[in-house]
């Protein structure tokens, strides 16, 4: 197809409009006074949960959307809790369809939007948390950013073959503008800031 | 049957109107709180309208470094110059593999192509699998928003169609049990489908990457499982670097839906390593990327009208053009609809769609919300003139009004005719008037037709003046 | 100084105590006004049907009738956003663009000059005030409530709550068009009457007994639907109620002239 292209490029050359300069990148707005309160907001706004625990002892500190025991399923990228079930045996990943629960660590979280940036290690992790009923996404409390200007400025594409802003679960309002979460993707998504903090003793799970 | 017949069938159901205005209205409002959070709404608004002036200034230029960045990635790129060349290639590489059922997202772009009946015409199945579209494709219609594709239908028509093209009980009319429907059909066609289709929110030059954003997450499902990733992308959706998609992810979706984000804000840069994926099938992945002309050089290449090429899709011009609330997406009978349609679809077909820039009472709502600072009432005005001197407009209308309006020029004309207006107007029958100035009088009463004009009044006014000046000074 | 009034096309024919009242409101401010009969029509429906050429045409004799005047009143949001904004466009001449540039309309001109610092009046109602989408969103007399740029003065509210008595009321759109858009009004007319309508019932909801503008091409389209369809509802031109309150003072010994109200050439 490159007649195709070459006409293409020749048209575009033709139909060039004047020169107008790139503008220079705008200023980011001022930062807001409360991060945390504010990245709650978001998270609740979209449908999400919002949860603050300490880094080492996260999973006995949450809460999770089902008693953690009883979900069979996992994918996990993290130590704990640990991948199992269908989440281990799967050769496809179509058969990921049955997973419970996925667990991702998340690179940063915008404070504007509420959003995560993740970069899969693998295919599978993907099709995990596009399939699992359940996501968490963990996030170190250090690592939040004003904006997306700071955002795609820690960002590199370059490098990255496939990465997404992740907030919330799947939904959609399609219906009658009713919101209903849980489209086609996970029905809920927690987002887990971790920090400094001691353990709490033995927590049912 | 164009936009005015249309528009009064939708309007003539009161209730349903009623219904359509204020779901509409109601994202309206949602954009202005979430516009009220964002301290630099006004400066994102310019900054990406600057970005975009720039690159529709280089589009070569940055078309040819994004080919470059992709192929480097893996990607295969090919470029169409019309509907027709794209829809060609994608039914090819479908053919090529095999592949008889293709899984899509949202995509604007395709349906301008009409790639849906195309493909089926070669025996491939087409999924739509956002709600909205898949909703409007079971009903074998077209999405009337171009964001809420079905906007226009209540949930009991849904609920109907359901029960009749995915065995749901009749009677279930709930949102979210009508969605966890749709959820179960549409995993069965995400988890067995070879081929995912999506459009392009962003392309970006400087890497060769393109962004998709959902919030139902079924581009992602569309192209996590399958080997083979086809996207749709116009010329006009390219940015040159990384950093530019910053502004534009701050107004997308606030404009669209009002969230700060949609769920899914997905990057995407040659095809996924062969060695992942696992999929039952034993082709490697692979990503293939269209280009699609089909008139949007011609756009550019017209001063009145090339900004329309910034827009970002978000649908605010429609969610805010009163006109478009009351009369529904399917009055326009375009493939966009609503203010942006009105810009774009003359250009493509002035014959065609020659009504719709007067589908318009040029109030500027439209102009005022695009993110991307789009001057589109005054681009609306420019079509009426142009379509006026092109032959589009009646004859008979263009005959009036330049007889009026030559007559207006003369002052003893112009007064003639109002104050001749004026004395039939009061002098005729009143059922006979309504009848003659039926398409005021159907909805409207006429107003007390005056005797005298103002320039008559002022006149007598200053005649009294004058006189009790005279009087005054003869007694004085 | 001399400042000339522009009366549009149809309040000439169809209202036109709604240009003897804003002579009144003139005069008794101060100001004095040449009405230039051979005024006709500023071109604005033609313009806006797409007949450039019949609008150019018109605009110039517009511009002939008009360019001895420093300052020129026009009685119309949407006529003064036509002559302002579109006859430039359509004869980029000196001539046109000064008339233009002196063109303004009558709350603005108001304005302008200082006269919402000064109480006007008594009108005890409670008032609905119906903004013209051109004058809104063309000549930036008001924030259009889609903006979130720095809010500009909306010339008619501020006069109007110099008016004692007068109750501003809050609509639920406060800007949504009411429907009239020219041609549109009889071309689309049953879109043009629904949105009419929907103005109508936020009026009501809202309480105004008045319902009040700067365009009386939107009045006449409001006041036809409103007694075709049972809404009891007085339209007036922002200039009517001027002159009723101002009047009203007249009558309780309120100078209305010789106030010094009127400057010099700005």
């Amino acid at each position: 197809m490159s007649d195709a292209r070459e006409t293409i490029l020749a048209r575009l050359a033709s139909a060039r409009p004047p020169t107008a300069p790139a503008p220079a990148a705008m200023a980011p707005p001022p930062n807001v006074l409360d991060p945390i309160e504010t990245l709650r907001e978001h998270l609740t706004e979209a449908g999400g949960s919002f949860q603050i625990a300490a880094r080492g002892d996260w999973p006995n500190q949450i809460e999770w959307p089902e008693a953690l025991s009883t979900m069979e399923h996992v994918y996990s990228t993290l130590a704990d809790p640990e991948t199992r079930g269908v989440g281990r045996t799967a050769v496809f990943d179509h058969e990921l369809a049955r997973l419970d629960l996925c667990v991702i660590r998340g690179e940063f979280a915008v404070v504007e939007n509420g959003a995560v940036w993740h970069v899969p290690e693998s295919a599978r992790e993907r099709s995990a948390a596009l399939l699992a009923q359940h996501l968490v996404v963990v996030v170190e409390e250090s690592q939040l950013v004003p904006t997306l200007h700071q955002a795609y400025d820690r960002i590199d594409l370059a490098k990255t073959t496939f990465g997404w802003f992740l907030c919330g679960p799947s939904k959609t309002a399609d219906i009658e503008q009713s919101l209903v979460l849980g489209a086609h993707g996970p029905c809920t998504m927690s987002l887990v800031l971790t920090r400094d903090g001691p353990a709490l003793s033995g927590t049912a799970r | 049957m164009g936009h005015v017949d249309r528009a009064r069938a939708f309007v003539a159901d009161a209730d349903r109107t009623q219904w359509h205005d204020q779901a509409l209205w109601f994202v309206r409002t949602k954009r202005d709180r979430a516009a009220d959070r964002v301290p630099d709404w006004e400066a994102l608004r310019q900054q990406a309208a600057a970005i975009k002036r720039n690159a529709l200034g280089r589009l070569p230029e940055l078309w040819t470094e994004f080919e470059s960045n992709a192929v480097a990635a893996g990607a295969v790129v090919h470029w169409a110059r019309d509907a027709r060349e794209h829809n060609e290639i994608i039914a090819g590489l479908l053919h090529e593999r095999g592949i008889e059922r293709l899984v899509k997202s949202k995509s604007m772009l395709t349906e301008e192509c009409g790639l849906n009946p195309f493909l089926e015409a070669q025996a491939i199945e087409v999924i739509d699998t956002d709600l909205g579209e898949r909703i409007v494709q079971l009903r074998h219609e077209p999405p009337s928003h171009i964001v809420m594709p079905a906007i226009h239908l209540r949930r009991g028509e849904i609920g109907e169609l359901f029960a009749k093209e995915m065995g749901s009980p009749p009677g279930l009319e709930d949102p979210a049990e009508l969605t966890a429907v749709a959820r179960r059909n549409l995993r069965k066609h995400f988890l067995s489908a070879e081929a995912g289709l999506t459009g392009v929110n962003f392309a970006i030059a400087e890497t060769g990457s393109f962004v998709v954003v959902t919030n139902e997450g079924n581009a992602d499902l569309g192209t996590a499982l399958p080997n083979l990733h086809i996207a749709s992308v116009g010329l006009e959706k390219i940015l040159p670097r990384q950093g530019d998609l910053a502004p534009f992810l701050r107004l997308l979706a606030r404009s669209a839906t009002g969230q700060a984000i949609t769920t899914y804000t997905s990057h995407f840069r040659g095809p996924r390593p062969a060695s992942e994926g696992h999929s039952p099938t034993q082709a490697n992945p692979a990503l293939h990327i269209v280009i699609v002309d089909n008139g949007r050089s011609q756009l550019l290449a017209q001063p009145d009208f090339r900004e329309a090429l910034a827009c970002i899709r978000c649908g605010a011009c429609l969610n805010t053009c009163p006109v478009y609330r009351r009369s529904g997406g399917h009055s326009y009978e375009a493939t966009i609809p609503g203010p942006i349609g009105s810009v774009l679809e003359p250009s493509r077909d002035p014959t065609r769609h020659a009504e719709l820039p007067h589908a318009c009472t040029l109030c500027g709502s439209c102009t005022e919300i695009c993110p991307v600072q789009i001057p589109l009432h005054h681009q609306l005005l420019a079509w009426r003139g142009r379509l006026a001197e092109g032959g589009q407009h009646s004859r008979r209308r263009r005959w009036a009004l330049y007889l009026v309006g030559t007559l207006f020029m003369w002052p003893p004309a112009y007064r003639f005719l109002g104050w001749s207006a004026r004395a039939i107007a009061r002098v005729f029958p009143s059922r006979l008037l309504e009848a003659a100035l039926a398409p005021w009088t159907r909805g409207r009463a006429l107003p007390a037709i005056p005797k005298r004009s103002f320039r008559t009044l002022y006149r007598d006014r200053h005649r009294q003046a004058a006189r009790e000046a005279d009087n005054g000074g003869r007694e004085g | 100084m001399r400042i000339a009034l522009f009366v549009p096309c149809y309040v000439d024919q169809l209202k036109p105590e709604v240009g003897l009242a804003a002579l009144d409101v003139l005069e008794a401010l101060g100001f004095e006004v040449v009405y230039p009969e051979a005024q006709t029509c500023c071109g604005q429906p033609f313009i806006t049907a797409g007949e450039r050429d019949r609008g150019r045409a018109l605009g110039e004799h517009f511009v002939n009738v008009f360019e001895d005047f420093d300052e020129i009143v026009a009685l119309s949001g949407s006529c003064a956003a036509s002559i302002r904004r579109q006859l430039p466009l359509l004869a980029p001449n000196d001539r046109t663009k000064r008339v233009a540039a002196r063109t303004r309309e009558f709350c603005e001109f108001l304005v302008d000059h200082g006269v919402a610092s000064k109480s006007l009046g008594h009108f005890s109602d409670r008032v609905g005030l119906h903004p013209s989408c051109h004058a809104l969103r063309d000549l930036g007399l008001g924030t259009p409530s889609e903006s979130r740029a720095p809010a500009r003065i909306d010339p008619a509210r501020m006069l109007l709550s110099q008016v004692a008595g007068l109750e501003l009321v809050d609509l639920t759109r406060r800007d949504e068009c009411c429907g009239f858009g020219g041609l549109f009004a009889i071309e689309e007319e049953a879109v043009s009457c629904r949105m009419g309508l929907d103005r109508l019932a936020d009026h009501r909801g809202a309480g105004a007994r008045v319902i009040a503008s700067t365009d009386i091409s939107c009045l006449l389209h409001l006041e036809g639907l409103a007694k075709k369809n049972g809404f009891d509802f007085r339209t007036m031109h922002v200039a009517e109620i001027l002159a009723a309150s101002l009047a009203s003072d007249a009558e309780h010994g309120f100078a209305a002239t010789g106030d010094g109200l009127a400057d010099g050439p700005r």
